[in-house]
């Protein structure tokens, strides 16, 4: 059976390593932009020095050979024919296939409506994957780059600004909404990020759009207008405000997409025989441990082997900046008045809020010590009715579920 | 993701918990921290609300939320033994296994901002849970030769 993966990151190795386990004698293939094997989220580590090339690879070292994979790396594929179940590579070569999964992931979105940001010939780049942080790395090493504007303060955007700290230079962060990390953190939660980041020099404009970029005579960056017709000064512009799915190798293909992206059911199937999705591809749940579920998922099923995906929580996420923890699940603010709101918190920083409504919680944050919170994942996502606690939803652990669930 | 339909894998033992067995004595707990250099323990004992004592302990799942999760490739199952191990050096602290972890078995050692995760102590000299010789009622047990 050869087996063919497009995409080599979390979703595409994934299922690479699943299908060895399935299938010790199979064909495997993948093909991928990519020419080295990278942690996408934590390419601030790399910016920051931290961690070095080999430092973000998160399958090990000598992963390719152990797996018995054929990896062909720094291809672009342009093309799927699945009528002749191969693919077509830029430099002009096919690949054939009996199973093919498509997990190309997906790019940094640069939006239409900002004025002369697609026009400008350099110092517009996203934050996304290597190739990303090589260059801004290099762009905020050289002296004539003092001015570093950042649009987008979600987890990627603050991932951008915290990696380039080091770096000595004016940072500022532009946001549309009211605070940082809006999707995960309410106002009280995204304080110490704010106050923090503005200790260590960051400026940052919230409720504000950037509406136009002014270029040089060269088409060089030089300044970043706000909403409010202010203009910051702006040697390298990062954008971080979105993503989009890599689909546009599967025009023509026949492969249907959905809403946001290639479109594939609870298998990993798409719409055609032995053509399989998974990751950030579909422009779904654009986060890391969905991503490897749906690889693995996808690897199951490549092998006829039925296996579902049953988790769709995806809005949750954990992060670690300044020193400050903070693990955010599913809403960070109450819908409306018919929701309970539990908080507590403590001198040492410590804070945690609960949303929930008949013995269901919709909604955490936790800041601080985030010790033994991943129950409160599990509550979530399984529905579990926590009214019959009698200890406070703070202090809710595994002993009041002993025995209920098995992973 | 069902448990039942996936190939599990070879594991060298689990760690099973009889809860009607434990006295609350806490002796597990302090096996852990001698048998890992003081560190903070990577099990507990907590109260149910029914006042029940309750061990809780990594299990070695066959879905191991925390290896899908660690975006760093810290958390790896082991291909010799099968357990879950973890890896300081190669972890991000980005605490996403905290998250993930269905038990709440997972906490963060505020030394050095790392993981504090059950090894079955393959590191330890007497190359077996100390948590279980070390239990006074037998309520901690090491299942051997489990294929999950």
């Amino acid at each position: 059976m050869r087996h063919l993966i497009i995409g080599a990151s979390a979703a595409g190795l994934n299922a690479a390593k699943t299908l060895r386990h399935l299938d010790p004698n199979a064909e495997i293939t993948i093909l991928s932009k990519d020419e080295v094997i990278h942690s996408r989220c934590v390419l601030h580590h790399y910016l920051k020095g931290k961690r070095d090339l080999a430092g973000l690879n998160f399958v090990g070292q000598d992963f390719i050979t152990e797996q018995k994979l054929n990896w062909k790396k720094g291809v672009q594929v342009t093309k799927v024919d699945t009528g002749k179940s191969e693919v077509a590579l830029a430099d002009g070569s096919v690949v054939g296939y009996d199973k093919l999964l498509l997990a190309a992931g997906s790019s940094t979105a640069f939006p239409a409506g900002i004025k002369n940001l697609r026009e400008a010939k350099s110092g517009v780049l996203g934050f996304r994957n290597i190739n990303d942080a090589q260059a801004i790395k290099e762009l905020a090493g050289q002296a004539n780059v003092q001015n570093i504007v950042v649009m987008g303060a979600g987890l990627v955007g603050v991932d951008a600004v915290d990696g380039l700290l080091g770096f000595g230079k004016n940072i500022s962060l532009v946001e549309s909404f009211s605070h940082i990390l809006n999707r995960q953190l309410d106002m009280r939660a995204a304080r110490p990020y704010e106050q923090a980041f503005a200790m260590a020099g960051v400026k940052q404009y919230y409720g504000t759009k950037i509406t136009e970029l002014v270029l040089d005579d060269a088409g060089a960056v030089k300044q970043a207008e706000l909403g409010s017709g202010i203009r910051i000064p702006c040697d390298l512009f990062i954008v971080t405000s979105g993503i989009k799915p890599n689909v546009g190798f599967l025009e023509g293909s026949g492969i249907a997409l959905g809403q946001t992206g290639l479109d594939f059911d609870g298998y990993g199937k798409t719409n055609i025989e032995n053509v399989f999705g998974a990751g950030d591809i579909s422009g779904r749940s654009p986060i890391w441990p969905a991503a490897v579920k749906e690889g693995i998922i996808a690897a199951y099923n490549m092998v006829g082997r039925p296996l579902e995906q049953t988790d769709f929580f995806a809005s949750k996420a954990t992060m670690n900046f300044q020193s400050v923890a903070t693990m955010s699940l599913g809403l960070p603010e109450s819908p409306d008045d018919s929701y309970t709101v539990e908080v507590d918190e403590d001198q040492a920083g410590n804070y945690k809020k609960i949303i929930h409504k008949n013995g269901e919680i919709v909604g955490a944050i936790v800041q601080g010590d985030l010790s033994y919170a991943g129950i409160l994942t599990q509550l979530i996502r399984e529905k579990i009715d926590v009214s019959k606690i009698k200890k406070p939803l703070f202090k809710v652990d595994y002993s009041d579920f002993f025995g209920e669930f098995v992973f | 993701m069902n448990r039942d339909t996936i190939k599990k894998r070879e594991i060298s033992g689990r760690i099973k918990v009889d809860r009607d067995k434990c006295i609350g004595c806490l002796g597990c707990m302090s096996a852990c921290i001698v048998s890992h250099d003081g560190h903070s323990p990577r099990n507990r004992v907590v109260i149910s609300s029914d006042k029940v004592s309750s061990p809780i302990f990594c299990q070695n799942c066959d879905l191991p939320e925390c290896t899908y999760t660690c975006m760093c490739g810290a958390m790896h199952i082991d291909p010799a033994t099968g357990f879950v191990l973890y890896d300081a050096d190669q972890c991000g602290s980005c605490y996403m296994c905290v998250m993930g972890c269905p038990y709440g078995v997972l906490r963060m050692n505020k030394i050095d901002g790392k993981i504090s995760k059950c090894d079955m102590c393959v590191s330890d000299r007497n190359g077996q849970p100390q948590c279980v010789d070390r239990c006074p009622m037998g309520a901690i047990a090491v299942e051997r030769g489990v294929q999950a």
